[in-house]
């Protein structure tokens, strides 16, 4: 119940957050809920199915750069967002064929391999991509469904009750994924995939489908890149990215749900407040990452439950 | 000869070793079997074989007369063919319940819904809530099983097993570890529950004093092949096995 109270609490102040807050502090929110949407689609991977993807960053360019192309061709944010979210699923549907066959290291390199392709063709293509440009010019569309609505999307306040709607949509599909029968396949198959099989479990199938969700996370994320920041460039799909929700996830706790949306939280604050004293805030979040990884497993969630006594 | 499950000249080879070496096993419905054999006799691999957790290199298998050689595992257990592991194999971190669940949802191939809380799939809940009740782990059952105790995690080992509702179960040293008072509680759990779930078990046991008593049907094998099979008193008077078990009452 008190839990409840307080997520309805934070519901209440998310809806009115464009009133308290300025500009720049309603545009790091939208960053945290795209980490917040890439770090649960990633832990989908890791958390529960127990593969570990260096290579997501990929997905979500896919994401961005199919939006991005809807959105220069078709000026509907909608089309534009489930344009870049189906691209990324197929990417990754495609792609995740040939990734699950492997676990553990192997399967890490094969994804952070395909990650770089990826980049590499954000980087080179330029007929299709715009190459080191990228894409420039992506209007923030407004939001139509023809003949019910139109909703003009040039205030940052109005993109943000899109993202903020679209992240906890996706956040409470999540979170009855996880709770239900194929979640608790998933962490039966992270627990021992050998028993997993031996129950008539499809390991492969699940794995390929886990991957797929999480891609398409990975692609609604970045989907909702483009219309706020009118551009995509080659580094959405570096490696360098693909760490983000690493570290978002081993910050806020693999093991929980709420994790990696903590993490994504702790993420951009521990950023903006060291890049006011040094460029080096990578160092800095390293250091905490280590600590937490090194004395606390689960991440900070778990000290909070630890503490707290609640989930 | 005919078996519910059988195997015509199965060979499984690592390297020059012969694991399994020709063997025309047939697992008789309804009797409870031992497969007995010194270390290295090729009892595990044999299992694996049957499970499809290994393929073999030669031979078929049937089971109910239809071709199985090669069918991944999964698909065994969804015809009927369960099996537990030797080496403890359990799904650590979730709860020992949920141990349980997993194979029931599976059974009545419930594990893609994706958007009814587990909890909501009331006839599984319900049945895996008994066979908690069987296999004694009831009061641990919201236990993470890692937390379990060796012998607790051995019956929750069994549960796995029997929750897939297999026509034919194999076990693994089901008492590898255990004292010998837990050892005959937990093969006589298992002869109950052969029982009444009309499943067929064939165990691997070391223990000669329980195999003799409690089986129906015993399969001696040595180095990779079948040395020897049948009741229990045939067995005890075969001069072959009693060489292999040199000095050893049996």
């Amino acid at each position: 119940m008190k839990k409840n109270l307080a997520l309805l609490v934070l519901i209440i102040f998310l809806f009115l957050l464009p009133i308290l807050v300025g500009k720049y502090l309603l545009y790091m929110t939208i960053h945290i809920l795209l980490l917040s949407l890439f770090a649960l689609g990633f832990n989908l991977l890791f958390g529960y199915t127990g593969l570990l993807s260096f290579g997501q960053a990929g997905f979500y360019a896919v994401g961005a750069y199919a939006c991005a192309k809807v959105l220069l061709v078709v000026p509907s944010l909608l089309a534009g967002i489930f344009g870049g979210l189906v691209v990324a699923g197929v990417a990754a549907l495609v792609l995740g064929i040939l990734c699950i066959r492997h676990t553990r290291i192997y399967f890490s390199m094969l994804t952070l391999s395909f990650g770089m392709m990826i980049f590499s063709l954000a980087w080179k293509w330029r007929d299709m991509t715009g190459g080191d440009d990228g894409l420039v010019g992506i209007p923030r569309a407004p939001l139509e469904i023809p003949g019910l609505l139109k909703l003009n999307m040039t205030p940052m306040e109005n993109y943000y009750y899109v993202v903020l709607i679209f992240s906890l949509l996706a956040i409470y599909l999540f979170h009855r994924l996880v709770n239900s029968p194929l979640g608790l396949t998933l962490r039966g198959i992270r627990d021992s995939e050998t028993r997993a099989a031996c129950v008539g479990i499809s390991v492969v199938n699940y794995r390929l489908l886990s991957f797929t969700i999480a891609g398409v996370y990975a692609g609604l994320a970045g989907a909702l890149l483009p219309p706020l920041e009118n551009t995509v460039t080659p580094p959405v799909a570096h490696w360098s990215h693909s760490a983000e929700p690493v570290l978002a996830t081993l910050l806020g706790g693999i093991y929980s749900f709420s994790g990696p949306i903590v993490g994504a939280f702790l993420f951009y604050i521990i950023k903006d407040i060291i890049v006011r004293f040094t460029e080096y805030w990578l160092i800095c979040l390293g250091v905490i990452v280590l600590i937490l990884v090194l004395g606390f497993r689960g991440g900070v969630v778990s000290i909070w439950e630890r503490k707290g006594g609640q989930g | 000869m005919n078996g519910v499950i059988r195997t015509e000249n199965l060979g499984k080879y690592f390297g020059e070793l012969a694991a399994v070496h020709a063997v025309n096993f047939a697992l008789k419905e309804g009797l409870f079997t031992s497969i007995i054999g010194p270390n290295g006799a090729g009892k595990t691999t044999l299992i694996n074989l049957l499970s499809g957790y290994l393929f073999p290199d030669s031979g078929r298998i049937f089971f109910q007369e239809n071709e199985i050689t090669r069918m991944p595992s999964h698909k065994r257990v969804k015809m009927g063919i369960s099996r537990s592991f030797q080496i403890m194999n359990i799904f650590s971190r979730l709860t020992v319940g949920q141990n349980i669940l997993l194979p029931v949802l599976s059974r009545r191939n419930k594990n893609s819904s994706w958007l009814a809380a587990i909890n909501s799939q009331k006839d599984a809940v319900k049945e895996a809530e008994t066979i908690l009740q069987e296999v004694w782990l009831w009061e641990k059952k919201d236990l993470p099983a890692g937390e379990l105790s060796h012998g607790d995690q051995r019956l929750l080992e069994l549960g796995i097993a029997v929750a897939s509702h297999p026509q034919v179960c194999f076990l693994d040293e089901p008492s590898s570890g255990m004292n010998p008072i837990e050892r005959v509680k937990v093969l006589e759990l298992v002869k109950k529950l052969a029982a009444e779930r009309k499943t067929t078990f064939a165990i691997v046991e070391h223990d000669m004093d329980v195999v003799f008593s409690l089986s129906d049907w015993i399969v001696v094998m040595n180095r990779g092949e079948i040395l020897a099979e049948g009741k229990p008193e045939d067995i005890r008077n075969n001069q072959e096995v009693r060489d292999i078990y040199l000095g050893e009452e049996i």
